[in-house]
């Protein structure tokens, strides 16, 4: 951390936020807001005469209320810059001032009760995510007694516990009278793996931390009995199965297992774990003085309002989610922004410092070249069609479209920030977005080729091009077998499927017309695939109201690895196609013969209404 | 806590209920034949 404070090539601003970040890669504009310290950074030395004399006393967040701080400290020993920081809602020296013994012993003056918050436009390139993660809290889960129990820890207490700068200079201690405990239990899997109380998820290094943790007691106190309750020991890294065995040959005793109660004795404050222990098949009673719950990892509580700030997809953990989990397992779907840490996944050292350098090469390969690749397929906006409405900025997954709706001028695309989804093009009423490659001429071109002849025994299917389409590559490749009148239309992005596609296909005399993107938590577009389903569920209330059957539209979300699936749905939709009567069908090309003759674009400044005029009197 | 509403499957065309928040996008599958056609039935307030 000293190194990068120093490095010339890095601007660090510590005790800082970022308040809003615009633009795209290779210039997004960056407010940060620095807070004020009311100390002053490049005077302090931190001496720390200013803390001597704080009245003031408060839990340490560092060491987790394990021991107490003063108003003006030093957030944690080794912390870069090296000055100290006043938390103004707890001195007593702000307005008025009643105390003011820091600024009264500081040498330097370097304590200002009169600093504010400073916002700093920073423009860069390429974007780097690590907030980190935080910690489940595990006071719910009333079993295991934290909180009312005093010797009951979390693993991140027992961390500062043991630890040589902590509140006991490393010396292991039970809370309540001091002694050093002569058992000790850890409880594995706390709020980890359940996905009714707690997360479902592993949070992957708890399991070694613990056999760290194991490792270190037996090192310093070989005479303290360890036992640990858990439900798999994941040992699956480089060398830590030896790490494992090590603290196994060590005498610490592991019993499969989770304690289904954590009792308190009154009077010695010792600890009775109750667990059925699934190895022998017995219901178990081990006694501890003290019990050290393994807690997993959560996403920051401020996930959400980084999510917004860089337009981020989360999985369903809550965590960031990557672009794709194998070919860029730290690029965001935004280009120019990536992942390292815990902000993506929970991940031990190890795997955070490979994330941080992956992500790092990434970005300055990025910058190195200078120059950024767009994507050759992105939407373009027609401005005399454009009437300014918006809907095209509320439905970009990726903030490239901007629009004064006030001022009435047309939308624009910024393309470095376009991926291409299409999902505009499909929602804007007024025909005013085109997309690159996928033009409406040409997708309506080969509606109308491929329902040219025999309409009524064809299937027709629209198929994103990253997920359902590749299922049927896969469906082809593995040989299963579909119906062989199902003719697909690639699209970038199911949510690029305009709903007068559809009617016109219905028009042309589709008996059935599937549309198919990819799940929802696989979009390549970040949330380009709500919009699909949001416009289906409005096209079946459409074509219900014209008296046409709305099960004749099929929606499914197949992914690139579901081949079978593709197929089973092609079957089905089949089978469906072939109870569409011919009745049917030409009531539906009768009811939605308006939708066949060409758009009329609604004329939305006069530039557009006088060439319309004059296009009618040259015709 | 979602609300559940009924809701109708599309390819296979039976009904069943499933959690249901207004405004919010989910992806929905049929319990029966596993289709995604899933629809939302509009019930009438009695």
């Amino acid at each position: 951390m000293a190194d990068v404070g120093r490095h010339p090539n890095i601007e660090l601003h510590a005790y800082s936020e970022v308040d809003a970040v615009s633009g795209y890669v290779g210039n997004f504009n960056v407010t940060v807001r620095k807070k004020a310290r009311y100390v002053d950074v490049k005077e302090c030395t931190a001496c720390g005469d200013c803390e001597d004399v704080c009245p003031i006393t408060a839990p340490d967040e560092f060491e987790i209320g394990l021991s107490t701080r003063k108003a003006i400290y030093q957030p944690f020993p080794q912390a870069v810059p090296s000055a100290y920081v006043l938390n103004i809602d707890e001195c007593l020296g702000n307005n008025p001032i009643a105390c003011g013994k820091c600024l009264e012993v500081c040498d330097k003056k370097c304590i200002d009760y009169d600093d504010k918050d400073e916002l700093i436009h920073i423009e860069v390139g390429t974007v780097i995510v690590c907030i980190g993660m935080d910690v489940y809290d595990p006071t719910p889960l009333d079993e295991f007694g934290y909180t009312r129990h005093e010797n009951v820890i979390t693993s991140m207490e027992f961390e500062r516990l043991i630890n040589s700068g902590g509140p006991t200079q490393g010396h292991l201690i039970r809370l309540t009278d001091r002694e050093q405990p002569k058992t000790v239990a850890f409880i594995q899997c706390v709020g980890s793996r359940d996905a009714n109380r707690g997360n479902p998820y592993c949070s992957n290094f708890c399991c070694m931390n613990t056999v760290k943790d194991c490792l270190l007691i037996k090192d310093h106190y070989p005479d303290v009995d360890i036992k640990v309750f858990y439900m798999d020991i994941r040992a699956f890294g480089k060398g830590f199965e030896d790490l494992f065995q090590r603290s196994k040959d060590a005498g610490t005793i592991y019993i499969r297992g989770i304690p289904g109660e954590v009792e308190e004795d009154p009077e010695t404050k010792s600890l009775k774990l109750y667990v059925e222990n699934t190895t022998e098949g017995t219901m178990e009673c081990h006694e501890a003085d003290m019990v050290v719950l393994s807690i997993g990892a959560i996403p920051r509580k401020d996930s959400s309002t980084i999510q917004q700030l860089l337009t981020l997809q989360r999985s369903q953990d809550g965590f960031f989610l990557e672009a794709h989990p194998k070919l860029k397992p730290v690029d965001a779907a935004t280009q120019g922004v990536f992942f390292a840490g815990c902000a993506e996944s929970p991940k031990d050292i190890k795997d955070s410092v490979t994330q941080a350098g992956a992500a790092a090469a990434r970005a300055n390969r990025l910058m190195m070249q200078g120059k950024v690749k767009v994507e050759a397929i992105t939407s373009t906006i027609i401005p005399d069609l454009c009437t300014s409405c918006g809907i095209c900025v509320k439905v970009c997954p990726y903030n490239a479209i901007s629009c004064d709706t006030k001022a009435k001028t047309p939308a624009t695309v910024v393309e470095a920030a376009c991926a291409g989804c299409g999902a505009c093009s499909a929602e804007c009423p007024f025909g005013a977005i085109t997309m690159k490659h996928f033009t409406d001429v040409q997708i309506e071109a080969q509606i109308d080729a491929m329902l040219e002849v025999d309409a009524k025994d064809k299937v027709l299917a629209f198929a994103c091009n990253w997920c359902s389409y590749s299922g049927g590559d896969l469906a082809g490749t593995n040989r299963f077998q579909y119906p062989p009148n199902t003719r697909l239309i690639r699209t970038m992005c199911s949510g690029r499927v305009d709903k007068r596609f559809v009617l016109r296909a219905f028009a042309r005399g589709a008996p059935i017309v599937l549309l198919s993107g990819c799940h929802f938590a696989d979009c390549h577009y970040i949330n380009a695939v709500h919009w699909t389903q949001r416009r289906v569920e409005k096209l079946w209330d459409e074509l219900e109201k014209k008296g046409i059957r709305p099960e004749r539209l099929q929606l499914e979300w197949i992914s690139a690895a579901e081949g079978q699936k593709f197929a089973t749905v092609m079957r089905a939709v089949e089978e469906l196609r072939q109870k569409v009567t011919a009745e049917e069908i030409e009531h539906t090309k009768k009811a939605l013969a308006g939708v066949l003759e060409p758009r009329k674009p609604r004329a939305a400044t006069k530039k557009a209404t006088e060439q319309e005029a004059a296009a009618q009197e040259a015709a | 806590m979602a609300e559940e509403t009924k809701f109708k499957c599309l390819r296979c065309m039976s009904e069943f209920r499933l959690p249901y928040r207004h405004g919010v996008t989910e992806e929905r599958t049929c319990p029966n034949c596993s289709s995604n056609s899933v629809r939302r039935v509009k019930e009438d307030k009695k």
